[in-house]
């Protein structure tokens, strides 16, 4: 079994039956999962910010990093390997925010609505989640058969 | 009482490297001697050692090998000369010391996160990277150190604090030992001898309101902080459960998107933070 490690604002793609994407220390930042489980591809992006007007030029250089660029970026790259969009089963873990009485700080949960907005503009469903709160976790996602695990608070692992 | 078992450990901890303090202070003047500095640094075996993986690291990029300390000073210069001094004193307090859920070298990616970042902050906050700064960043959670193990005993008992009662991770600690991580950190650093605006920092580094004669530094590592565990930068079972304080947002009259630009920074040096964590944590 080989282990690929997704970083922030990092996306990885892959149809090789081996693999494990996973991705550690989720805190505002979300992890986005990807499945077709006909083809057997799959992809993993870790996004930090939800919205790339923020810094285009960055945005092009690292689409990962933003939720507007990644997303798309993401089911793009799968469909390259022969995924299509009508069998994807979609998960997402992460977007949890600090203890906050004044909005300031609530960037994961920016995140979460900017993940919904574009989920909601074109049509893709959430098959499973596991966000909000103010823990971190880590998401990984088996290839051969599409497991997704998402562990959190006191290293406590569930399927998603 | 466990607080006093606590306060009992911290009389155990070694002393600070002595080479850190002299190196900081010869920067402290502009017009330092590079001579001086050499020879300070050639003293101490570990930290001339660590100084040149440093000059060899990926991420400078150096085409000639660096192999004297001479070289090395020239060619990381002044600001890259602190970071590697500091972090080689700093690192050997990590090893293998978990805690909060977490290997030592997730506290230790965590405060090299925390130092960039105030470094990133104060740049962009009051135009100048407070190179005093990056000491008391990197040493911000060193009384997790200590308290890691007691934390993972009673895990559950703070979860339920913090998931049921509402209460921030910090004062769980508190209601749970009698004394929270960063009030430790601060006993360690004063136990160091460090000059005060780092104790107040390292003490005050969730609850700046409360520090008493520093204005501005304990404010920016607490930012730096609130940012590192929003990115998840080296975080632990505490997660992101801490009070956001709105006055940091008037008092530096920030906007939202400075904080995500600042995010966009980090993430751009996590490179610089590998480089500096996995060196010293060998």
């Amino acid at each position: 079994m080989a282990e690929c490690i997704v970083g922030i604002s990092d996306l990885k793609v892959s149809n090789n039956q081996e693999d494990v994407l996973i991705t550690y220390a989720l805190g505002s930042c979300i992890g986005v999962a990807v499945y077709d489980p006909q083809v057997r591809v799959g992809g993993l992006l870790h996004f930090m910010l939800p919205d790339s007007n923020l810094d285009v030029d960055k945005a092009k250089a690292n689409p990962a990093m933003f939720a507007d660029t990644g997303i798309p970026l993401l089911f793009k790259s799968c469909y390259r390997f022969g995924a299509e969009k009508h069998r994807m089963v979609v998960k997402v873990a992460g977007g949890a925010s600090i203890l906050d009485d004044t909005n300031f700080f609530r960037i994961g949960q920016k995140n979460l609505t900017a993940l919904r907005r574009i989920f909601w503009k074109n049509n893709i469903l959430i098959d499973g989640e596991d966000t909000g709160m103010n823990h971190n976790r880590t998401l990984s996602l088996r290839i051969a058969d599409g497991v997704v695990k998402v562990r959190g608070s006191n290293n406590f692992t569930r399927k998603l | 009482m466990i607080v006093d078992e606590l306060l009992h450990s911290i009389q155990k901890i070694p002393a600070f490297p002595g080479t850190v303090q002299r190196v900081a202070e010869i920067l402290s003047h502009a017009d330092y001697s590079v001579s001086e500095l050499v020879s300070v640094i050639e003293y101490d075996q570990s930290i001339t050692a660590n100084l040149l993986k440093m000059s060899n690291a990926a991420y400078f990029g150096s085409r000639h090998r660096v192999s004297t300390v001479q070289d090395a000073v020239m060619f990381l210069g002044q600001e890259n000369i602190i970071r590697a001094v500091v972090a080689s004193g700093v690192v050997s307090f990590y090893r293998n010391r978990g805690g909060y859920g977490v290997k030592g070298s997730d506290l230790w990616r965590h405060s090299v996160g925390v130092a960039l970042m105030s470094q990133i902050l104060s740049k962009k906050l009051y135009d100048r990277k407070d190179g005093e700064l990056f000491t008391a960043a990197l040493l911000h959670d060193v009384g997790k150190v200590v308290l890691g193990e007691y934390i993972d005993r009673s895990f559950q008992k703070i979860e339920r604090l913090v998931q049921k009662e509402g209460y921030s991770f910090l004062t769980a600690e508190k209601e749970v030992f009698g004394v929270d991580h960063a009030e430790l950190g601060g006993k360690i650093a004063d136990k160091w001898n460090f000059p005060p605006k780092h104790v107040e920092v390292i003490a005050c580094h969730h609850r700046p309101d409360r520090s008493a004669g520093e204005r501005i530094a304990p404010w920016v590592v607490y930012l730096a902080d609130q940012v590192c565990l929003m990115m998840g930068v080296g975080g632990g079972s505490d997660g992101l459960a801490y009070w956001g304080l709105k006055e940091v947002v008037q008092m530096f009259k920030l906007r939202q998107r400075d904080i995500e630009e600042c995010m966009i920074q980090l993430a751009q040096e996590l490179a610089l933070a590998e480089d500096i964590v996995n060196i010293f944590h060998d």
